[in-house]
């Protein structure tokens, strides 16, 4: 027979006596998955936004349906201001139709806020001449969270002229929100650098317990985001490694190495890379090179699924032809293409853009679009090639 | 910089805040959960931590905000909802399954792990920090953020659950077994 009391002493003692439960993971594994889950966004956000989308949506479209049916007049007035709205955007030249929509809304007063909603340039994802006003292009290679890639971030940075580049490319090291944006935190970087402007070199100099030499993957995104971010953001054609001001720096794979020979990159074709768990898409450039344009299209709607990088030509993006002259590329669109003004296509679009940037290419044409607006571009018109991938603002 | 602090912090601890989040929790696989969270929350803060209070009971308190709002997101608004409606749930407890760790015990321990069910998050923070964690009643003060009092009094109200479930388990599986005894 079991005792029916229990005294405080005894409860306690049994309490005592609960058996130790472990956790049987290992540390490193436990380490690995902070960084991925920090990045997770809480559960109601996407569809939060959805909805509020939807809402929008809602109270944008309701007034003008009740309208319509309602009065002659209210709808005479409307095509009035609608055919005042198409010579707006007619006479102007631009081949981007944002500013434009100031100039509209102004215009035509409430029926101006419709197209803007579906013209805002949040939905592209590159840089170009017309955002850079007066500031300084700065392009970062950050690695992805997987350390597998590098993704060029661009950003424009208001900077006084006193400043050469380098010092601006340092300074700003520190803004990058890399984490915000899935990808690894990466800068600043644990390293000073100098410029030596006669010879055309930057010395990047390294604390002797630097992390970069750990494990073949930090070398050579260490050796190789250096590479990028001088290509990038100036002429230096060689960068000297020293450690604590001792020439040379150690990396394992590599041994002592004192110098790095820039070489131009080019010829690249651009694929989609999207963070787990985030809805941003990357415009990110083959390690490889390709040797003529249609190598690189082609390759772009396959992908490099080895690196995580997606095709970027989508099916619907069908090609009939293309011809370069003079440095302009002009497409021509079969007649079966069926493009979507959606996200998707949006950067299909300005995966060509940067591809063809890295050939030479100055515009891009496309012929016989099936449709003439895409997200903030009109396809009928010239394009000029960005200046950069992946703008994220950071001042 | 933040690889040499988890490094320490989980030879220090991690065993400890492990038991402390499994216990309150009753589920392995959630405190696994939820010990990440602690990590995270723990490299946030952790220029703020300027040693005001120990490391260990920093800890914690951090732990046992984790573990209350693990408690308050599994009881969404649905939970909620379906609480106010559904009267007879009030005595179900939840059914993870008991870890083999507890199974191989004798019957007592078996008994006061269910019983511990009982027991409001409070009383049961106190419980698993005094007695499993075996923090004195000051640090467990510390990590709660209340006056040493507070944690006496929910100590005793805490033991006094306990006892009155035990009693009643007592009963139930006296009564089965006399049953047994009955139908042979």
């Amino acid at each position: 027979m079991k005792k029916s009391e229990w005294s405080d002493k005894q409860l306690e003692e049994l309490l005592r006596q609960m058996p130790k439960i472990q956790d049987h993971r290992n540390p490193r594994d436990i380490y690995q998955n902070l960084s991925i889950k920090k990045r997770k966004r809480p559960a109601w956000l996407v569809p939060g936004f959805a909805t509020a989308a939807a809402l929008l949506l809602i109270f944008l479209l309701v007034p003008k349906m009740l309208d319509g049916t309602e009065s002659s007049f209210n709808s005479a007035k409307q095509e009035e201001s609608s055919s005042e709205e198409k010579i707006s955007l007619s006479d102007d030249n631009s081949s981007i139709m944002m500013k434009k929509e100031d100039v509209a809304e102004t215009e035509n007063g409430i029926s101006g806020a419709e197209p803007k909603m579906l013209m805002t340039g949040s939905d592209k994802t590159a840089l170009y001449d017309y955002e850079v006003g007066n500031g300084t292009v700065m392009t970062y290679w950050i690695p992805d969270s997987q350390a597998q890639i590098l993704v060029p971030i661009s950003t424009v940075v208001n900077i006084d002229s006193n400043k050469d580049w380098l010092t601006t490319f340092t300074e700003s090291m520190g803004l990058l929100k890399e984490e915000e944006w899935g990808l690894t935190d990466y800068y600043p970087l644990n390293a000073t650098f100098k410029w030596d402007s006669i010879n055309n070199t930057v010395t990047v100099d390294v604390p002797k317990d630097h992390k970069y030499g750990q494990g073949s993957a930090a070398e050579t995104n260490f050796i190789n985001s250096l590479k990028n971010n001088i290509v990038s953001n100036s002429q230096v054609s060689k960068i000297k490694l020293t450690t604590n001001g001792q020439p040379g720096m150690e990396l394992g794979n590599y041994g002592v190495i004192e110098e790095i020979e820039v070489e131009r990159k080019g010829k690249q074709a651009y694929f989609f890379y999207t963070p787990d768990g985030m809805d941003t898409t990357y415009l990110v450039p083959s390690t490889d090179k390709y040797q003529d344009i249609n190598a690189a299209f082609e390759a772009m709607k396959i992908g490099q699924q080895e690196l995580g990088l997606a095709a970027s030509l989508v099916p619907s993006f069908t090609i009939k032809e293309f011809t370069i002259k003079d440095n302009k590329l002009v497409i021509t669109m079969d007649d079966n293409a069926a493009l979507e003004n959606n996200r998707e296509t949006i950067n299909s679009y300005e995966a060509i853009l940067l591809t063809a940037k890295g050939f030479g290419i100055e515009t891009v044409t496309i012929l016989n679009p099936p449709i003439q607006i895409l997200g903030p571009f009109d396809l009928s018109k010239e394009m000029k090639v960005p200046i950069g991938a992946n703008l994220h603002q950071i001042q | 910089m933040m690889d040499s602090v988890f490094d320490e912090l989980y030879q220090k601890y991690h065993h400890d805040v492990f038991q402390f989040l499994f216990y309150m929790v009753r589920n392995k696989e959630q405190a696994e959960d939820l010990v990440q969270e602690v990590y995270i929350r723990v490299f946030k803060s952790y220029q703020r931590f300027e040693g005001k209070s120990s490391e260990k009971t920093w800890l914690y308190s951090i732990a046992r905000n984790v573990a209350i709002d693990s408690f308050r997101k599994q009881k969404g608004w649905k939970g909620r909802l379906l609480d106010k409606f559904d009267w007879s749930s009030s005595q179900v407890k939840d059914e993870s399954p008991i870890p083999e760790e507890i199974t191989i015990q004798n019957e007592e321990i078996k008994w006061i792990y269910q019983c511990l069910d009982y027991c409001t998050v409070d009383q049961r923070s106190v419980v698993i920090l005094r007695f499993l964690n075996d923090l004195s009643i000051t640090e467990t003060a510390e990590a709660l953020g209340w006056t040493e009092s507070k944690v006496k009094t929910t100590q005793h109200r805490a033991l006094k659950v306990l006892k009155k479930q035990m009693e009643i388990l007592n009963e139930k599986e006296g009564l089965e077994s006399e049953k047994v005894r009955v139908e042979r």
